[in-house]
């Protein structure tokens, strides 16, 4: 009896995972389904742009910011010690674009935006306004999961885009001001070790992440149940299967892009 | 016309609707009653293919909702006007707006005759001068009121209820129940209606329906439900405290 139960925890634990993880995936095939022809509400994504993607753009560039100081001082130990000051450049953009950029500023989209989804879709279907859109001939995925998937998926190839630049000029900066690296050093390093592909790999992985929050954040919007504590239950559940998500898909792309 | 034959549905092992039957011809104004929990709500988002029951079949004029695919369904959905018991009206839009988005989601009339229709359903149920208003500023009755004006302003072909007199005084209640009725004979269309105002339903219906765990135990005309010999509709109908003969 006391053997069997953490096993059987355990074996819970992945049931219902299996379970989550079976959720999200029809609702992707789903999402697909209405891409191909394209059968979205155009008014929608362009309100959800405007939301997830501009309304982000402040809190995102803070963190970029941030992300580049921080690495600078973290590298200043090795940096200093081995006398690679000519490298900082690469280092700090192979680390940033390749690997932090994207892997930080998802998790910050995630709990912005990701939370926000899940609760806003939460509501509606508790409140059964997600019913009443179906009365209306008006099917949920195509009117707001769809337009919530591109967006997020836009938006957060942009802000990565934008916020791997804010934190490489933080991170040059921080070089001037700390070790002495001046800019010219820093960015003809930067982009000469750094190659296309690494570019690539950073839009790939914003990309995904970015498809990953609006469908976690989508399917337990949709599957809430019990009222407004049924909607927190929701949106503790989608940040945190999202946040694991991430760095599951990270380490897999990372490990597969080489 | 509505079909719904030996319906079962299960919500995490629990049963909802056990072996429910229940034919609404065209035209009728069918009143549903019975205790809370006993599965009003769960028929009606059947009746109109929100949820799909385990075993059972759902015809809705001559489709057979269980069986049909995505563009059929909606075709129906587009047809059928439901008020539903969250009100479930859409947060970011003013009365007037949540109104008239049926009109111009379904139909193609030109804006004036929408904001005319619309306007009068507002003031159908009693809410002239609200129009304005956001749902979260009104009251729990006043909402559910634009809930139903916005569930009939299409006239839909096949009209649901659930429970629009919770929460309100005797009189409106009688008012909106009334509505509906009129609503029904104006256009001929199939309503049906759940109300826990059992007097009121009984006196303006045309036929009443019993629910009690999952099922319809007893199905007729107002009259002869009153006189039903059977337990639980006699239990049910003094609770009720329905004063016998009066009203009917
Ligand atoms: N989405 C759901 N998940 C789990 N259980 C549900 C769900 N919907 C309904 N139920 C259960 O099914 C049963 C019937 O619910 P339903 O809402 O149809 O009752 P009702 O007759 O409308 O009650 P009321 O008069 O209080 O509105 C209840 O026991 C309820 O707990
Ligand atoms: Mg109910």
């Amino acid at each position: 009896m006391s053997l069997t139960r953490p096993i059987r925890r355990v074996g819970s634990v992945f049931i219902d995972a299996s379970y989550e993880i079976g959720g999200a995936a029809r609702l992707l095939v789903r999402i697909f389904r209405r891409l191909v022809p394209p059968d979205l509400d155009i008014p929608e994504l362009r309100r959800c742009l405007l939301r997830m993607g501009y309304r982000s753009l402040s809190i995102m560039i803070a963190t970029a910011f941030v992300v580049g100081i921080i690495l600078v001082i973290q590298a200043f130990v090795f940096v200093d010690r081995y006398g690679l000051r000519s490298q900082l450049g690469w280092g700090a953009g192979f680390t940033t674009i390749r690997e932090l950029g994207p892997v930080l500023l998802a998790l910050m989209f995630s709990g912005r935006v990701g939370a926000y989804t899940a609760a806003e879709l939460g509501t509606m279907e508790v409140t059964e306004q997600v019913d009443g859109l179906r009365c209306l001939a008006i099917d949920p995925i195509s009117y707001l999961v769809v337009p919530r998937f591109v967006a997020m998926v836009i938006s957060l190839v942009a802000l990565t885009i934008i916020g791997n630049t804010v934190a490489l000029l933080s991170a040059s900066v921080m070089g001037d001001i700390m070790m002495d690296v001046d800019q010219h050093t820093f960015w003809s390093n930067l982009f000469a070790m750094l190659t296309p592909w690494d570019y690539a790999t950073s839009i790939i992985k914003a990309a995904l992440f970015g498809a990953i929050i609006a469908v976690t954040s989508c399917h337990y919007g949709l599957t809430t149940t019990g009222g407004a504590p049924g909607v927190g239950r929701s949106v503790n559940n989608a940040v945190v299967s999202s946040a694991v998500a991430i760095f599951v898909v990270d380490y897999l792309s990372t490990f597969v892009m080489g | 016309m509505i079909n719904l034959v030996n319906i079962h549905r299960t919500f995490d092992g629990e049963k909802a609707l056990d072996g429910l039957t229940l034919f609404v011809p065209r035209g009728t104004l069918m009143g549903i009653i019975g205790p809370g929990g006993c599965g009003k709500s769960t028929l009606c988002k059947v009746a109109c293919g929100l949820i799909r029951p385990d075993i059972g079949a759902v015809v809705v004029d001559g489709v057979d909702l269980v069986r049909a695919d995505r563009k059929k369904l909606l075709d129906v959905q587009r047809n059928c006007g439901v008020q539903f018991q969250n009100d479930a009206l859409f947060e970011h839009m003013t009365v007037l707006a949540n109104v008239e988005y049926p009109l111009r989601r379904l139909t193609d009339l030109g804006l004036g005759e929408v904001r005319a229709r619309a306007m009068e359903r507002v003031a159908m149920v009693g809410l002239s001068g609200f129009e304005d208003r956001y749902p979260n500023s009104l009251s729990g009755g006043q909402r559910r009121r634009v809930a139903l004006a916005r569930a009939c302003v299409t006239d839909p072909l096949i009209l649901i209820c659930d429970d629009p007199t919770a929460g309100l005084d005797p009189v409106t209640s009688r008012r909106i129940l009334d509505m509906i009725a009129g609503i029904r004979y104006q256009t001929g269309n199939t309503v049906i209606v759940v109300s826990s105002d059992v007097p009121g339903l009984l006196s303006v219906c045309e036929r009443t329906a019993l629910m009690w765990s999952g099922r319809i135990i007893e199905e007729g005309i107002p009259a002869d439900f009153m006189r039903s010999e059977r337990d639980e509709v006699k239990r049910f109908l003094d609770d009720a405290r329905l004063p016998f003969g009066g009203n009917g």
